[in-house]
């Protein structure tokens, strides 16, 4: 045998090990298993996530009247701690997590790249993250009063981000590395290519973010000798993250979810592949913000190369939408939930693009105040939120071996499309009140839109949750309970068993599945 | 007449080594780092210059021999590393186990010359703005080559236990992508900080 690092599944267990919570929890926390470690971290995300939202919906109503709801030091916790926490805590976890189970079957691997570094990325970030929430809570976030809080809180930031490289780095090795013979890239399934993608970008940029939090840490350390440290000034140091085009970048695996469910579901084959690869690839790419940093170069937001990327983003969201139409109309209209909501993620995704595209326009005054951004923030979490949502719908079926219920699914749809366009547009809208002054006057009721939104996303969390858990009283399913799965990951039984795979055929085209159904349609 | 040709099989597809892939995108990330706080530098020492400021301030000196001693030493480590990739290829064990030895004395070195400059710079980190970047800088550099030395060393206990032949040497192949990333890392921070100032 080769000696290599990524060795068959590891784990001091398996499915037939002893039933008791006990045994069950020290199974998990020693497990190498990709498909554990793959669940564990959905559910801790979306556990987060219900948290998170419901912070972001309480910063909201704060903003109603006087934003005396709560103390400025609470609100700035909650505007800090909530974005970051988003982030972090929530969406790039959410897709990490899907990527860990699902991207070694759709490559047709026996496990994840490196599975003992993919559990201690997991374990470390459950860790990092439970330090963040206690630093935040007890004044130590972005800014904080408490001194010691504040550096603890910014170690945790650190932490998270090693543990999220170190987890992005095993899917995308496994996505890289160990594709099965015959699926060479432009053969790859389209969540795997937005897994490559994206996660290559998060390793160009989340360094970056670690890099302005160990200058914060440093200065705040030794008595803040210069102006990272004070507490002013952190946020400002860190806000790009969480501004465009930087936040766009926590939506690239999803272009890549809904790509292969719309396939599916459609059942056809994608048609133009090349333009959905080059659709998520340009996306990505223009998503990169770590050079727009407006605290260290304030008049960022006047480049050029700034307002271009803010037009140009627009035109890959068309070009997948136009992709995925053509599919759907080559195809059948599925009434599943997880297509559902891959259509108002895509939606959602559009709103934000436009709004971002708004933002650079000058005359329209909209960087007066951070209310427009928070907006845009919103709506592209909220696009990212749907599209993990459909992606859980979508893959619970294999997670679990068992029918997920369908009709939460589908309450999903209109929770998460209400949640996220209650969150981001009435922001969106209220920025433009330097511009237009009657706008003023409807303040109170946009922020009240905004909190019941955020409170439906954090609703929307709850129920992909819930629908997660409900397969545990599903019906059985076969290896592909959609009948018409493309790609490999349907080819293994439901759930897949130690090593995922017995043998495989070689891959042939981009969809093997339907090349085995039926040689004759083969491309 | 038509020919036919009966043309040989085609040869297995070539996987890429997974270790040295996921190698590659570490370094990548750990180079990314150095980017971002040496721009961060760089814009600061722009906008004070720009503002008429000198931006070392008097009390910091920064001496040339022991920073140019660093990056020789690193080049030469860059040699040493790729001659136990070399001779791992070629099976050749002693030379292997050599050149990783002295590849880890030469970042040892550095490190001791790391620390050596900082007593002589005469920047004390709660001082000012510059001293909080030099330190975070170069810490954040002798942390990465700590790392560095520490997967060449894991590597070679590897090499040691017989887990490292002609065919396959990945993970002396890895820890050299790493290594030849940490010198990079070190000649960027010579150029703009140590020379520039």
């Amino acid at each position: 045998m080769a000696m290599t690092d990524t060795r068959p599944e590891s784990g001091t267990g398996d499915a037939t090990a002893a039933d008791t919570g006990v045994a069950h929890t020290v199974n998990l926390l020693g497990t190498g298993d990709h498909k554990a470690l793959g669940i564990t971290w959905i559910v801790f995300s979306l556990v987060f996530g219900v948290a998170g939202w419901i912070v972001t919906a309480i910063w909201s109503a704060n903003g109603v009247g006087d934003g005396d709801l709560v103390s400025a030091d609470a609100a700035r916790t909650l505007f800090t701690g909530g974005h970051l926490g988003l982030v972090l805590l929530v969406i790039i976890p959410l897709f990490l997590g899907l990527a860990t189970y699902v991207v070694p079957l759709q490559v047709g691997a026996n496990t994840v790249a490196f599975p003992r570094a993919a559990a201690a990325a997991l374990w470390a970030w459950v860790l990092s993250a439970g330090v963040f929430i206690v630093a935040n809570a007890i004044d130590g976030g972005i800014g904080g009063g408490r001194e010691k809080a504040v550096s603890i809180g910014l170690l945790a930031i650190i932490g998270l981000a090693f543990a999220l490289m170190l987890a992005t780095v095993c899917a995308v090795t496994t996505a890289i590395a160990l594709r099965t013979p015959g699926l060479s890239l432009d053969r790859a399934p389209f969540f795997s290519w937005a897994t490559i993608v994206g996660g290559a970008i998060w390793m160009l940029t989340l360094p970056v973010l670690v890099a302005n939090v160990l200058l914060i840490y440093v200065d705040h350390r030794y008595g803040r000798p210069s102006d990272y440290g004070v507490p002013a000034a952190q946020w400002q140091q860190l806000s790009w993250v969480v501004g465009q085009p930087q936040v766009y970048a926590f939506a690239v695996p999803g272009l890549g979810i809904i790509s292969d469910i719309v396939a599916t579901l459609a059942g056809v084959r994608q048609r133009n592949r090349g333009l959905v690869y080059v659709g998520i690839g340009g996306f990505a790419i223009l998503s990169v913000g770590a050079w727009a940093q407006p605290y260290f170069y304030d008049k960022v937001e006047d480049e050029a190369v700034y307002a271009g990327m803010a037009f140009l983003i627009v035109l890959p969201v068309l070009l997948l939408l136009a992709a995925w139409g053509t599919t759907l109309r080559a195809g059948k209209l599925s009434a599943k939930s997880p297509l559902g909501l891959s259509l108002i993620s895509g939606l959602l995704l559009l709103l934000a693009v436009v709004a971002g595209a708004l933002y650079v326009i000058t005359p329209l005054e909209l960087r007066e105040t951070d209310v427009y951004g928070a907006g845009q923030f919103a709506l592209v979490l909220g696009a990212a939120l749907a599209a993990a949502s459909a992606g859980v719908m979508y893959w619970a079926p294999k997670m679990t071996g068992r029918e997920a219920a369908d009709g939460l699914g589908k309450l999903n749809v209109l929770v998460l499309l209400g949640g996220g366009a209650l969150a981001g547009l009435p922001l969106v809208v209220l920025g433009f009140a330097t511009k237009f002054d009657g706008l003023e006057d409807a303040a109170d009721a946009l922020w009240v839109l905004s909190a019941v939104g955020a409170a439906l996303l954090a609703l929307g969390a709850l129920l992909t949750l819930l629908a997660l858990v409900s397969t545990g009283r599903g019906a059985s399913v076969e290896a592909d309970p959609w009948g018409t799965g493309q790609t490999l990951e349907w080819a293994c039984p439901s759930p897949p068993p130690a090593g995922n795979f017995g043998e495989l055929a070689v891959v042939r085209s981009p969809e093997p599945l339907l090349d085995a159904a039926d040689p004759a349609e083969e491309a | 007449m038509a020919a036919t040709h009966a043309l040989p099989p085609a040869p297995p597809l070539q996987r890429p080594r997974v270790l040295v892939v996921g190698s590659a995108f570490a370094s990548a990330a750990a180079v990314m780092i150095f980017v971002g706080l040496i721009g961060i530098y760089l814009a600061e020492r722009a906008n004070a210059i720009a503002a008429g400021e000198k931006w070392l301030p008097s009390e910091i000196s920064i001496p040339l021999q022991q920073p140019n001693t660093i990056l020789f030493t690193l080049l030469m480590s860059v040699v040493t590393m790729a001659w136990a990739v070399q001779a791992v290829a070629n099976n050749d064990k002693v030379n292997s186990y050599l050149a990783l030895g002295v590849t880890a004395v030469f970042g040892f070195s550095t490190i001791v010359m790391t620390t050596y400059l900082w007593s002589l710079m005469g920047a004390d980190v709660a001082a000012n703005t510059q001293s909080v970047l030099l330190y975070t800088i170069t810490g954040a550099h002798m942390v990465m080559t700590i790392l560095a030395i520490i997967f060449v060393g894991l590597m070679a206990f590897r090499a040691l236990a017989g887990g490292f032949s002609a065919r396959q040497h990945d993970g002396i192949t890895a820890a050299a992508l790493f290594w030849y990333a940490m010198v990079a890392v070190y000649a960027l921070i010579w150029i703009t900080i140590y020379v520039t100032k």
